[in-house]
């Protein structure tokens, strides 16, 4: 037990916790984007999944960041496939993401083996490369503090600290500007920027484009930095897990973060439990973020009730 | 030269249905120009015409005596008309200078401009004198105030001419008033308004010239000056027109429903019923007055059983049935009239003879061995159809297809096929013609005369004062004054209840809280 507080309480497990949140952070920042201009995004995960492959292909022939755009690039147009199929074609929103959920899940192993030559598990034989991480050992150059800072400021991905920008920039974007403003009023009532002259529909496609550019950039840095290279199924539910992260962050982008964060920490912790734990299965450790996301979900929604119950309705 | 003028517009809908035969319109700056006209003249789809939200198969508009053309209402927005809808269109939760601003905002750079928008949506509100704080959201605000930021919002796109839907519909006496001082100073600053209603008084008091419609054509265009309520109302309709109804004495003695201590709580965690003790009597009509939104749907709700409530409890027909479901309410001689026909009064896709049995499923009269007889169900829509005079190609017409007083129409001989011991009653002829209107009036009266116990919901403070023996004014989901039912109780007296603006001592109440 002594050597997991140690374990928890060390600058190792905070880098840690920074490289499981990044991806996840990045798809949720997606969901919020999309949710807030009223186009659920469900197909997060496989948007994300996509964006892993496209970035470990791209990466074996190109500059880690030509693979980092592509994945982004991929991610985006899957969201304007999204658009086009539910606000042009009026296909109902929710089957369109499913649709491309089980496409990603199909598509990526079809896309493996033609891309490795029948490998249809993971990408090993694929020299792809990595997302370079920042290194800031420069600071320990100021005196006392200078060490502690750079064990916990050194060693991260590029990608988490350009997440850490994009979570200020959402917030800026939804707050400060003008498009933000017809952002949320489409998401909250479409009738009203609709009567505005506002083009309610070009809005939640562009959400959905940049929804799906998120999530894959948030699949760009998990197969280009927390693993290097595709397995099968990598996402493994991340970008349902952003979708509830995006509710348990009361749609604001740093109820957000703070959501995220807190679903990559106990997936930090599931990283490192096994090491510590001998004599329990790695499989039951490994199950720990997505308990811990439902029964966030239930604890939230129980309160959201429990207020509502307080102040008398049912 | 007028400023805006209609000439010979004609438009046909998909469908056949003639809603503008040869219209014309014509309107001067700077005065307040009525379009009246009963539901279904064509009032509405000129105004889309002007908007830019229809086009008319034929005719043309001039605005400054040039020809134009508007194709969508950003080109009728950009050449100076603004539109308030009777459904406002703000988002709830944003304030009131978002709102106004919402499309057009003041940006630099990427940045919306806040200080400078709050400052532009005050700066509107002070010149045209519509006092409305820039900052609160606006589902926080009453609906007077809800409708004067439609107006900001029409004022801050520079509208020289503003189209008013039917403003007056959704508003309490007082509120009315406040508009018109609104209306006056925005023409006395050179704005132009069109203003559409069925409510010739005020009509009457606001507008310098009348354009009366009626079944899609122009009947005339007179000044307001030169005419009567009177007369116009036989211009509107056609003939004389007298919307009474004989109400016979009935024995009120005997208790249907008792509501004690009723409290509902909404959604949103906000008590709209605080509290209501009333009864009602076999043979009597109790009318709930109030601004909507004050607690009347909430109240007819809880009673039909379809709102669960906070506290209290609800007697029907001396039985406890705080807890029963709708079909056993329904078993006590529960019938209900809904506010929305179409959401919530009728499945607008099934047939009449399906709706017309809808309720009574459970009746061996049409379910025999869980199959449906169709004979005895098309025997009771071709019986129904007759004895209410619904108006419709035959049973098996899908609801949708017909007018709306016809699908109300539907609602009340479902309901009142049978006599009810307690009928619940909210808007009954909302959207609804005036044939209709009285139809429906005569159908209600008639069950109370039978012994039915009513309560009665309704915007319209005419069609409560035509129909109830007693009225209680809800505010904030309380009582705040009760009346019974005589010639001299005005519209003006309720409204001032209606407002919270003064409350009904207990004493005050007595009388009529029977």
């Amino acid at each position: 037990m002594t050597e997991l507080f140690l374990t928890v309480f060390s600058a190792a497990f905070f880098v840690t916790i920074i490289r499981t949140t990044t991806p996840l952070l990045l798809a949720t920042m997606g969901g919020l984007v999309a949710d807030l201009s009223g186009a659920l995004n469900v197909a997060l995960e496989g948007m994300m999944l996509i964006g892993c492959l496209t970035a470990v292909i791209v990466s074996v022939y190109a500059p880690w960041y030509v693979a980092v755009g592509a994945g982004l690039g991929a991610g985006a147009l899957l969201g304007l496939v999204m658009a086009f199929f539910s606000f042009r074609l009026k296909a109902d929103i929710i089957l369109v993401g499913f649709a491309i959920n089980i496409l990603a899940a199909g598509g990526t192993v079809f896309a493996l083996a033609l891309a490795t030559g029948g490998d249809k598990g993971t990408s090993i034989n694929l020299q792809s490369k990595a997302v370079p991480s920042v290194d800031l050992s420069f600071l320990d150059a100021i005196p006392g503090v200078g060490p502690v800072l750079t064990a916990f400021l050194s060693g991260h991905s590029v990608l988490s600290w350009i997440a850490a920008f994009i979570v200020f920039a959402v917030w800026y974007f939804l707050f400060r500007t003008p498009w933000g403003l017809w952002l949320r009023g489409v998401g909250e009532y479409p009738a009203a920027p609709e009567a505005a002259g506002i083009p309610v529909n070009k809005v939640r496609t562009w959400s959905l484009i940049v929804s799906g550019a998120l999530a894959g950039l948030g699949g760009a840095q998990l197969a280009m930095f927390n693993y290097v290279g595709f397995t099968r199924d990598m996402t493994a539910g991340r970008g349902f897990i952003a979708l509830g992260a995006v509710l348990l962050g009361a749609r604001h982008p740093v109820g957000a973060l703070i959501a995220a964060l807190l679903f990559g920490a106990f997936e930090a912790l599931a990283v490192v439990m096994p090491g510590l734990f001998n004599e329990a299965p790695a499989e039951l450790i490994r199950m720990i973020p997505f308990i811990v996301t439902i029964a966030a979900l239930i604890l939230f929604s129980v309160r959201a009730q429990r207020a509502l119950a307080l102040r008398g309705v049912k | 030269m007028a400023l805006l003028e209609a000439i010979g517009i004609s438009k046909t809908y998909p469908g056949g249905v003639v809603a503008n035969d040869g219209v014309n319109l014509v309107v001067e700056s700077g005065e307040v120009h009525a379009v009246v006209g009963e539901n279904g003249a064509g009032k509405s789809t000129l105004m889309k015409i002007l908007f830019g939200i229809e086009q008319p198969n034929a005719g043309a508009l001039m605005l400054d005596g040039k020809p134009v053309r508007f194709a969508n209402p950003r080109e009728a927005i950009e050449a100076g008309i603004g539109m308030v809808f009777q459904h406002f269109s703000l988002v709830p939760s944003f304030s009131v200078y978002e709102n106004v601003v919402l499309g057009s905002e003041p940006r630099s750079g990427i940045r919306f401009e806040r200080h400078k928008a709050i400052a532009e949506v005050k700066a509107i509100s002070d010149r045209f004198r519509l006092s409305v704080d820039p900052m609160p959201a606006v589902m926080t605000l009453p609906v007077g105030q809800q409708q004067r930021v439609e107006i900001l919002k029409a004022l801050y796109r520079n509208a020289r001419i503003l189209i008013l839907d039917e403003p007056t519909a959704v508003l309490a006496p007082q509120e009315v008033q406040e508009l018109f001082v609104a209306i006056r100073s925005l023409v006395a600053q050179g704005k132009t308004v069109i203003f559409i209603a069925h409510k010739l008084p005020e009509v009457l008091e606001i507008s310098d010239t009348i354009t009366v419609m009626r079944q899609g054509k122009t009947v005339g265009q007179v000044k307001a000056k030169e005419v009567t309520e009177k007369s116009l109302a036989a211009m509107m309709v056609g003939r004389e027109v007298t919307l009474r109804v004989e109400r016979k004495a009935t024995d009120q003695s005997q208790r249907v429903a008792e509501i004690e201590g009723l409290r509902v709580v909404n959604a949103r965690g906000t008590e709209v019923v605080a509290g209501l003790d009333l009864n009602v009597h076999a043979g009597e009509v109790v009318g709930l007055v109030g601004v909507e939104g004050n607690g009347q749907a909430e109240t007819l709700e809880a009673v039909a059983g379809l709102r669960a409530i906070a506290a209290g409890t609800i007697r029907i027909a001396d039985k406890d049935a705080t807890a029963m479901s709708v079909l056993d309410r329904r078993a006590l001689g529960l019938a209900s009239i809904p506010e929305d026909r179409i959401a919530r009064g009728l499945a607008t896709g099934a047939t009449v003879a399906e709706n017309l049995v809808a309720t009574r499923l459970n009746e061996t009269r049409y379910v025999r061995n869980g199959l449906l007889d169709l004979k005895a169900i098309k025997a009771n829509a071709l019986q129904l159809i007759e004895r209410f005079s619904i108006r419709v190609g035959g049973p098996a017409s899908t609801v949708d297809t017909l007018s709306g007083g016809n699908m109300q129409k539907v609602v009340v001989a479902r309901e009142l096929a049978e006599q009810p011991k307690l009928l619940l009653v909210n808007q009954p002829t909302r959207g609804v013609d005036l044939g209709a209107t009285q139809f429906i009036w005569r159908t209600i009266t008639d069950a109370r005369d039978a012994g039915a116990a009513v309560l009665l919901s309704s915007a319209d403070l005419g069609e409560l004062l035509a129909l109830s023996d007693r009225l209680l004014v809800l505010y904030r989901g309380r009582i705040v004054a009760a009346f019974v039912n005589t010639p001299d109780l005005t519209p003006e007296t309720l409204g001032t209840y209606m407002l919270g603006l003064s409350t009904q001592t207990a004493d005050e109440m007595k009388a009529a809280l029977r």
